[in-house]
């Protein structure tokens, strides 16, 4: 379906720099002339979600008071979420609130953060339950993401043909099958290197796209290549935690012990699904060992 | 047709190219000669001698002449060079229609109105036949090209040959089928309006075809030189083509008000003129550029039906695949441009077939060959299209101005409106498009529907993007704009000759031809000739000094160039002065052009360094300010002016020595005394006065006198220049009376009276502050040049220290020999090591929850929800982790334990090997499991998705199909382990060669190969190491019992025991030998020692087996008792280390197929340390292919 463009669209760089994970500068060049009061406000959404995937999540707090917009709202209930997990019981009530109400429920940015947030919970049926329906492209990534997740391919291609329904050269569009690719495999693992790899030659070298090649080099079985990629990436940001728990694997498999970069992720991001598996593993392995004692 | 230069004149009635230089001559009804330049586009000559019309005109086609023939009844034959009229052949009576050259005898045929055709010889400037005949006015004749005949066409109806051989020696030679007159003049049948088609053979000729089509008289009709076409004119105002095989018309041109009279073709290029009622056309029936798209090394162009491919680096053509040809054979429907995609192998071809069309193509990967089969291209009409991206590309709509974003399947992706009226759009990076139109270009980015750049242009007809895509050179017909990716403009270049092609070097400069040289341009601008061309060439790739190149016969052309001269202009632009620097001592890059250039640029000090010429020499050194330089060129030369200019720069600079000597050297002794007035040299200044003195200069001593402040002197030199009143007046005004005094009695009367009621006051200079030399002058002109001409030499002169690997492997081993030598330092820690994971704790962990993520599908509808549509959604329940799969379907303990299943992986290692003892294997484990799965942060500020690792992954592979686990542990890293372990052993590091081959039996149960075979290697791999394990295990057991000389000798006896390579047997034999023999154990010693000399062993140890072998053969005694029977043959016991001879039970390891005496049966075994000794196990299985 060929959508036919109307006039220029401002956020366009802005948008295109936070989904590569260019947060900074999607920070630095947030100030477009002549936004409508609409596109003012899925800028700072866009912002503020900036802020909140480099970390600054109080920031983020203290500068959404209650007069903020909707969207707004939602996105600092995200940073609340992220900031103090201790306190997650409560933030997840009121979000349940916000969905509660017909109005802020149907909100595009509350449905993406609500999704979000149960994904994080890894309640993926509550967090279809508000995303399923879609209706923005950020919504439909995310779909495609839980999907992948819940190791749902079939579920994530039908989404992803709604995106490319949409905009088949949109960034999101372009993230999302090559996710999917991904996750799939075989060769389809080449078109996702060659998304990646798109990107990279238009757009500036982010440590996501790193990261994203470095997997894909990966998968191919070229762990030398996505090493040279990984410390790429991680010259760019050297706390990245995916690119630590990707460069542990990348050194197992090419036969340099890396205990560094565990312990390095260990302390940094003690939450992260790498450090989470190698400690079960351990667990497990003793346990395992009991059936033989 | 392609015009490419038109006149406007009077009525043009005759043409004819030069054969080798871009000439047209055109000949007027006004009596009027015009020689054109049809490059340049200018009038060289005319030549004005005929009266009346002339309507003939042939140039020849080796000397520098061509011939004339008028209405004045005079054939003139000319010099063009010394634009003169050799002379004029007069002998016709009527107005002569055409006048040919012969093409090698010194020969012109005429055709006359006189209805006679004359030759002339113009060497003896003779008619030397007249032929008769025709019985009306003779419009045209002509020489056949090959053979003695000559053809004329007459308006009595006829068509004649005329046999010509008699003028030479007669030759009979058959005559060819088809007779091709290049050159016609064929006013064939006045009021005919046809074109007829004739064939002769020796006796006569026959009408062959009529080509109907012409409106009006046909003035001219040719054969095209090069393609099988036949071109006419006509007073209808037309020009027609025709197909000389199937006759029939393929194209018209038409004019509006201008008659065709003539019609000329050039003999060697593609090039055709045409006369009219008001000047001349000079055009082209086809466009001769190949379309083609460079992608690195490689080059896809098009040539005749193929679309072909050609290697840059190996500069290997071939054939890729057939193109569709059009079928009507209409002019100019050939590929006009070529888009590729590398990673898609796609070509897209437009051509202006259907008012602008594009095929697609998809180049098969295997079939780069002779299939003559042509693709199905996918097709679509539109002004122009590109790649945009790896899939997608973009069709121009001319009539709306829209683009359409195509994927490669053909369908309509995206439509977008483009912001200027645009004719054709070019490549501008993924995702932007380069819009042009009349007057301009923009960068429009299609996702963002934003024009990023503009810029106005002359109409632009190719774009070319430098190799970074950093800048763009867009052509026009005669302009080069250089402009940034955001069509900054950087440049613009003006070119009297047409721009054909370009194409970057990898340093930014910009090489391009014209017609008729290819030339360079810098970022600055500058640009120069690199060469002159003979034909036109289009660039494709410019890479170092090489130029690739296609012809116009489309073939591929690499060209070495000089590009010393603009590599060079780059470095100074730069500043890369080293580089620069390097460029002059190297090469020869003199001239004045070059010295110029510098100079001009800013580099007077550059150039400096070029010049011989000590005047031009001092001219850089002044304008470069280098006055040292200066000084030696001007002392050279010594002349007045130069030290003059030389003072004048000095000053300036002040350098107070030059310009006193610059003075001194042209005797300007006011200049000087000047200076050293303001320099305070007043002990100069006064030599200066005594000079002047001598010299007679009253004036310069006056003046120095003032200067000095001197007034007695002044006085005295009014006194004796007779100025008496003014000597009287300096005195009395100065205060000194006696000198007054004395003039006034001098004067007498005619004492001069002062002025009454003034105070006079002392004129004195005042008194130096201080007496300075040179200013003190900042060291900024002292030439980055010369900076650059030492750091280069510094550069040049760093020593490469070359450190040589020390220590040879062999030198260690000979420790071994040396009882003491070795130290056993480390035995404990490796101990520790291997035991190190044993100490860890039980803890009950949750793996199997963890990966399995168990949520129970919520199917029940949710309740207050506001999301009305959430009812009606049903959440799919979760599918299978890959890991399940993986555990679900692999038997190999390996994959188990990457899918996390490590109890099912510890299961099958018991099950298989009877392992037993699973601490070793943990930190693999672990590995195994974090080596299996990768992270990808996919959106933002949501969860990592950790994505499973296949194994064996290739291209062909499909997608959804689930591949066993990527494994951290292959076959190839255990021979890798083997060889160090051997290595360890030979330079005597046993504990380090113990410990790899520890590591290879440790790993092994968790190594996977994928054939039969490889299965066989590994148990091969797996006896090895045990074996050296047992072997080494027993030396480093000895090495402790330093005290038990008896077990000492056993243990060394049976490492010799021990299955081992070469190299490692010879040691352990020279080690038990030397042991026996120290024991005094001499006939153990001598078996060592003969199984040692089997072994070809070094000569040094050689030597000492010998002298044991002699010596025990004198005495063959052992003096204690050893467990060890060298002629029964025995395996060790792995724990105990006893021989367990034939025959005697034994128990062994199911994994590592090490022996044990019974006793040991149910322990660890000893040499692995994973398996229980004398378990029952199924055997290794390391390969999917066992299980299968």
């Amino acid at each position: 379906m060929a959508s036919m463009a109307a006039g220029p669209d401002h956020l366009f760089n802005l948008r295109n720099s936070f989904y590569l994970g260019a947060y900074q500068a999607a920070i630095n060049n947030s100030e477009i002339p002549n936004l409508s009061q609409e596109d003012i406000v899925e800028r700072d959404c866009l912002v503020h979600r900036s802020y909140i995937a480099l970390g600054s999540y109080q920031l983020v707090i203290n500068e959404i008071d209650e007069a903020s917009a909707t969207p707004l709202q939602a996105v600092k209930l995200l940073a609340m979420y992220l900031s103090t997990p201790e306190n997650k019981e409560s933030t997840i009530a009121s979000l349940r609130e916000w969905l509660a109400d017909p109005t802020a429920g149907s909100n595009a940015t509350v449905r993406l953060i609500a999704g979000t947030i149960f994904m994080h919970e890894e309640d993926y049926s509550e967090a279809l339950k508000h995303t399923h329906s879609g209706g923005t492209m950020d919504l439909h990534a995310l779909n495609v993401q839980i999907f992948i997740k819940m190791h749902r391919s079939d579920y994530a291609e039908k989404q992803l043909r709604v995106m490319q329904q949409f905009d088949e050269d949109h960034t999101l569009t372009q993230l999302a099958s090559a996710w999917l690719n991904l996750a799939v495999g075989g060769s389809k693992i080449q078109e996702a290197y060659l998304i990646f790899q798109d990107f990279s030659e238009k757009y500036p070298m982010t440590s996501l796209i790193l990261n994203s090649k470095a997997v894909c080099c990966m998968h191919m079985g070229n762990f030398e290549e996505a090493e040279t990629l990984l410390l790429d990436a991680l010259n760019k940001d050297a706390k990245d935690p995916e690119t630590l728990a990707n460069l542990v694997v990348c050194s197992i498999h090419v036969g340099k012990p890396s205990p560094r970069y565990l312990s390095q992720l260990k302390l940094s991001h003690p939450e992260h699904v790498l450090v989470k598996r190698a400690a079960s593993a351990e667990d497990n392995f003793e346990r395992a060992l009991q059936s033989f004692a | 047709m392609l015009t490419k230069f038109e006149t406007k004149s009077n009525r043009v009635k005759g043409l004819t190219f030069h054969p080798k230089r871009p000439w047209i001559l055109a000949s007027l009804h006004s009596g009027v000669i015009q020689l054109w330049d049809y490059r340049m586009g200018t009038l060289i000559d005319r030549f004005d001698e005929h009266e009346g019309p002339v309507r003939g005109v042939h140039f020849h086609n080796s000397q520098p002449l061509f011939v004339s023939g008028g209405d004045d009844y005079k054939i003139k034959v000319w010099n063009h060079k010394t634009h003169r009229c050799l002379f004029t052949l007069l002998g016709h009576l009527d107005y002569i229609r055409t006048v040919q050259f012969h093409h090698e005898n010194p020969w012109i045929v005429s055709a006359s109105d006189d209805q006679t055709i004359r030759i002339w010889n113009w060497q003896s400037r003779t008619c030397i036949s007249v032929l008769t005949g025709h019985n009306h006015y003779v419009m045209c004749a002509s020489f056949h090209p090959k053979e003695d005949l000559v053809v004329s066409a007459s308006l009595d109806q006829t068509v004649r040959v005329w046999d010509i051989g008699s003028l030479k020696k007669k030759t009979v030679s058959p005559a060819d089928d088809l007779m091709r007159f290049t050159q016609m003049n064929s006013d064939l049948f006045g009021d005919d309006r046809q074109v007829k088609l004739w064939r002769t053979n020796e006796t006569k000729a026959w009408e062959v075809d009529t080509l109907r089509g012409h409106m009006n008289n046909v003035s001219s009709v040719m054969f095209h030189a090069k393609q099988d076409i036949i071109v006419s004119n006509s007073e209808d105002k037309s020009i027609r083509v025709w197909d000389a095989t199937k006759r029939t018309g393929i194209q018209t041109f038409r004019r509006e008000h201008d008659r065709f009279w003539i019609l000329a073709v050039h003999p060697e290029i593609n090039l055709l003129a045409a006369g009219h009622d008001n000047g001349m056309i000079v055009f082209k029936l086809e466009r001769e550029r190949p379309a083609f798209a460079l992608s690195g090394n490689s080059l896809f162009y098009t040539k005749d039906r193929f679309l072909r491919y050609y290697d840059c680096s190996t500069q290997k053509d071939s054939q890729v695949i057939p193109i569709r040809r059009p079928g009507t054979p209409s002019l100019n429907q050939s590929p006009r441009t070529l888009s590729y995609s590398p990673t898609e192998n796609a070509v897209l071809i437009c051509s202006d077939l259907d008012g602008g069309s594009y095929e697609l193509y998809i180049i098969p990967k295997e079939s780069v060959g002779r299939s003559d089969v042509v693709q199905d291209a996918k097709r679509g009409t539109g002004g122009s299209a590109v790649f945009i991206a790896r899939n997608r590309f973009a069709v121009l709509e001319k009539s709306t101005s829209q683009v359409l974003v195509k994927n490669l399947k053909n369908e309509v992706v995206k439509k977008s409106s483009l912001p200027i009226p645009t004719d054709a759009i070019f490549y501008a990076g993924t995702g932007n498009l380069l819009c042009r139109s009349e007057d301009k270009v923009v960068i429009f980015d299609l996702q963002q529907r934003l024009v990023l750049g503009e810029l106005q242009t002359p109409f632009v007809r190719y774009v070319v993007w430098s190799n970074d895509m950093e800048s763009v050179a867009l052509l026009s017909k005669h302009t080069i704009i250089i402009a940034s990716k955001k069509l900054v403009l950087q440049c613009t270049l003006h070119e009297t000759i047409r721009v054909k092609s370009g194409a970057w070097d990898d340093n930014g400069v910009f090489i391009y031809t014209t017609l008729n040289h290819i030339k360079y341009c810098l970022p600055n601008g500058d640009s120069g000739i690199i060469r002159t061309l003979d034909v036109p060439i289009y660039i494709t790739k410019v890479s170092g000094n090489t130029i690739f190149c296609l012809d116009r016969d489309g073939k591929n052309r690499a060209i070495t160039i000089n590009a010393t001269e603009y590599i060079f202009k780059l470095a100074l632009l730069r500043k890369k002065y080293d580089h620069a620097m390097g460029m002059i001592k190297n090469s020869q890059l003199c001239g004045q052009a070059m010295i110029a250039y510098l100079q001009q640029k800013g580099f007077p000090e550059v150039a400096l360094h070029f010049v011989e010429d000590e005047r031009v020499r001092f001219n850089l050194a002044l304008e470069s300010g280098n006055i040292s330089v200066a000084v030696a060129s001007a002392t050279e030369i010594n002349e007045k002016e130069q030290w003059y200019r030389l003072g004048v720069e000095a000053l300036r600079q002040g350098n107070a020595g030059i310009v006193e000597f610059a003075y001194q050297k042209t005797n300007n002794y006011e200049r000087l005394s000047f200076l050293y007035l303001i320099t305070g040299k007043l002990d100069k200044l006064s030599k200066l006065m005594k000079i002047a003195e001598v010299k007679n200069n009253v004036m310069g001593q006056f003046h120095n006198a003032l200067y000095l402040g001197d007034v007695k002197e002044r006085v005295k030199i009014l006194e004796n220049a007779g100025h008496l009143p003014l000597a009287y007046i300096t005195a009395s005004v100065h205060g000194l009376k006696d000198v007054a005094e004395r003039l006034a009695t001098e004067l007498g009367e005619n004492v001069p009276s002062l002025p009454e009621g003034k105070t006079p006051s002392l004129l004195m200079p005042p008194s130096p502050v201080m007496c300075g030399g040179d200013w003190p002058l900042l060291r900024v002109m002292k030439g980055i040049f010369e900076g650059g001409l030492e750091s280069a030499a510094r550069g040049g002169a760093v020593d490469e220290e070359e450190e040589e690997d020390a220590g040879g492997d062999w030198g260690d081993a000979l420790d071994m020999v040396d009882v003491d030598g070795m130290e056993n330092r480390d035995i404990d820690a490796i101990l520790e090591e291997a035991e190190r994971g044993e100490d860890e704790n039980d803890e009950e962990g949750g793996w199997e929850e963890l990966e399995g993520l168990d949520l129970p599908p919520e199917l029940d509808t949710p309740k207050a929800s506001a999301n009305a549509r959430s009812s009606v959604f049903v959440t799919p329940t979760q599918g299978m982790p890959v890991s399940h799969i993986w555990s679900q379907k692999s038997s190999l303990a390996a994959e188990q334990a990457a899918a996390g299943s490590f109890d099912t992986a510890m299961r099958l290692l018991n099950r298989q090997l009877g392992i037993k003892n699973f601490a070793p294997l943990k930190s693999m484990f672990i590995d195994l499991l974090n080596g299996s799965h990768s992270y990808l942060r996919a959106f933002t500020s949501s969860p990592v998705v950790p994505l499973s690792i296949e194994r064996g992954w290739s291209e062909s592979s499909s997608p959804n199909v689930r591949g066993p686990p990527a494994l951290v542990y292959d076959f190839s890293q255990q021979e890798e382990k083997l060889k160090s372990g051997y290595k360890a052993t030979t330079s005597g590091k046993l504990t380090e060669a113990l410990r790899l081959f520890l590591s290879i039996l440790h790993t092994i149960p968790l190594v996977v190969v994928e054939s039969r075979s490889e299965v066989d290697e590994v148990k091969e791999l797996v006896s090895i190491a045990k074996e050296y394990v047992v072997g080494l295990k027993m030396e480093l057991k000895r090495r402790q019992k330093k005290d038990d000389p008896v077990r000492q000798q056993e243990l060394a006896a049976y490492f010799t025991h021990c299955n081992l390579q070469l190299p490692h047997l010879r040691l352990a034999l020279l080690n038990a030998m030397t042991v026996c023999y120290k024991a005094k154990n001499l006939a153990t010693a001598y078996n060592f020692a003969k199984r040692l000399l089997e072994t070809n062993p070094l000569e040094s140890h050689a030597r000492a087996a010998r002298q044991i072998v002699q010596a025990a053969e004198r005495n063959m005694t052992d003096t204690t008792e050893l467990n060890y029977d060298f002629r029964n043959p025995f395996v060790i016991c792995g724990s105990t280390y006893v021989p367990i001879y034939r025959g005697q039970k034994d128990v062994s390891c199911p994994y590592c197929t090490a022996r044990f005496v019974p006793s040991q049966e149910g322990n660890i075994c000893g040499v692995c340390d994973l398996a229980v000794i004398g378990a029952d196990a199924s055997g290794l299985v390391c390969s999917p292919s066992q299980v299968r």
